[in-house]
């Protein structure tokens, strides 16, 4: 039982922690919270079942595709949507994000019905140890995750591009004045982060169902994971991420599995209000 | 007589439709330090973003070694051999000291590296701060950061906005035999200063602005002993 527990907190972590670094980029780069993510990820699932299920091909063939095409929508709703009204105020922002969201899930089930479906992928017992119950695609999941932490790292650290990145969320008007192209570097993260909101998408219809609201009901812990990470640092939403999986899992030891959704708007409320910056985010100072 | 390696005609700027400065015509020798005083809310600073590409010129024009870039965004100002440090946000915080320095030379990383060895061998005591986020360093040490990571290109003009701003007043002697040793390697220097009576004694030339336009133009060492400037600018200082 008690090993269980963390499995299920790892892959819940692992479902939430890239999503959550994504989160964090945009925020950093764009300045708002971006609620569309919701509608990102139920498109990015439902890309990936279009490809899988109708039209037959492979599984990683499917998520590829599905990875491509929310890197698009995400990089097309930056231009089309979020640039023209760049000089509006982060809630106005906020709220135009989440008037996005409920397009995209309505488009999603004006095509695909409100049915719940699944990938065309063999039903296989869940490996066993030590009393502990765990799928493949689980596995899967998990090694995604922790693949992807660490080619961000390495992007963010170790080359060009991720440095700019880190420059134009830091100081936009330097990265200018030292020559960067922050409008290329804007559509770089959009379409980077795009693609991870479509990875999130194909793993909650493997781990979860594939319906309109699946993106939606990820959106809140997504968020409680980068804000406890610290909004704006990548790092810190792995970590949150991971926290966040732990308090879920717990809570169902003491309250009825209904009530872990709740988990992640107690965290938020309670990080608002004790330490806004997040546990690992800094504060920063206005002059 | 040296060549003037920025040279500034007629140049009106300001914020929307405000115009700050006006009829504002300057030339920095090359190699040399050229200082700008005056009031608060004389005009330096935007004179300044607006050399740098910050801002839009109105009007007018502004020559790097020749070529005319009014107007360019300062994506396009930093590859015409001059480079901008503004007065406040002048590092990436999050961003180490090493990591600096390389967005410096973003423009052309295959400089880099030598480029790198070069500012520490200028600034050593960068050389034990090259891990640290720049965030986490003094007033004076991000100062030093600022300057290496604009001498990156190695620029043949540096502006300088308010250097000595928020320093220590020993920091602020540092900071201006900093302003005196990049200019000992050739760089051409325009600053901002609010220091008057020090950012004279470094410069060569001095300009004095007032409501937004060029009230002197001379020498620095005639405007420190001008009657005028020092009872209107240098309180009793000198």
């Amino acid at each position: 039982m008690s090993l269980q527990i963390f499995v299920n907190a790892l892959v819940n972590a692992a479902l939430i922690a890239p999503p959550a670094m994504a989160f964090s980029l945009l925020f950093g780069i764009l300045r708002f919270p971006n609620f569309a993510i919701g509608g990102y990820i139920t498109v990015g699932a439902f890309a990936a079942y279009t490809l899988n299920v109708p039209l037959g091909l492979p599984l990683p063939v499917a998520t590829a595709g599905a990875m491509a095409f929310t890197g698009l929508l995400v990089w097309l709703a930056h231009v089309l949507v979020f640039r023209p009204m760049e000089d509006q105020s982060a809630v106005t922002l906020l709220v135009l994000s989440i008037a996005l969201t409920l397009i995209l899930e309505s488009v999603v089930r004006l095509f695909f019905s409100a049915d719940v479906r699944g990938f065309n992928i063999p039903l296989e017992r869940p490996w066993k140890f030590l009393g502990a119950r765990i799928t493949k695609e689980q596995i899967g999941i998990i090694i995604c995750a922790i693949v992807l932490a660490t080619s961000l790292h390495v992007l963010l650290r170790h080359t060009r591009i991720g440095r700019a990145m880190r420059a134009v969320a830091d100081n936009p008007m330097l990265a200018s004045i030292r020559g960067v192209d922050a409008a290329k570097i804007t559509a770089f993260t959009t379409v980077l982060c795009g693609a991870m909101f479509g990875l999130t998408g194909v793993f909650a219809g493997l781990d979860l169902v594939i319906e309109p609201l699946v993106g939606w009901n990820l959106t809140i812990p997504i968020f409680a994971a980068a804000i406890l990470g610290g909004i704006g640092s990548p790092y810190g939403a792995i970590l949150g991420a991971l926290m966040l999986g732990l308090a879920e899992e717990l809570t169902i030891l003491i309250l009825p599995s209904t009530y872990k959704i709740g988990v992640g708007f107690v965290i938020i409320a309670v990080l608002l209000l004790v330490r806004p910056q997040g546990l690992f985010g800094t504060a920063e100072i206005k002059k | 007589m040296s060549e003037a390696i920025l040279m500034v005609q007629d140049l009106r700027s300001g914020y929307g439709r405000t115009v700050i400065c006006d009829e504002i015509s300057l030339q920095v020798e090359a190699g040399k330090i050229t200082c700008i005083i005056g009031p608060n809310g004389a005009g330096k600073s935007t004179l300044l973003k607006t050399i740098a590409g910050v801002i839009p010129a109105m009007a007018g024009s502004i020559r790097v070694a020749g070529s005319e870039i009014a107007s360019q965004p300062p994506a396009q100002v930093a590859r015409s051999g001059m480079a901008y440090v503004p007065q406040e946000a002048n590092v990436f915080r999050a961003l180490t000291t090493h990591e600096n320095l390389a967005m410096g030379g973003w423009i052309d990383e295959t400089r880099t590296r030598s480029a790198r060895d070069k500012i520490y061998a200028m600034f050593p005591d960068l050389k034990s701060l090259a891990q640290i986020p720049a965030g986490n360093l003094s007033g004076g040490q991000r100062q030093m950061v600022a300057f290496g990571m604009a001498l990156m290109l190695e620029p043949r003009v540096l502006l300088l906005d308010e250097p000595s701003a928020g320093l220590s007043p020993l920091m602020v002697g540092q900071m201006f035999d900093t302003v005196r040793r990049v200019n000992e390697t050739g760089v051409a220097i325009l600053m901002v200063e609010q220091n008057a009576v020090q950012g004279l004694r470094t410069a060569h030339d001095g300009i004095v602005m007032a409501s937004g336009r060029i009230a002197m133009n001379a020498p620095a060492a005639d405007l420190l002993d001008s009657k005028d400037v020092s009872e209107l600018y240098l309180g009793s200082r000198t």
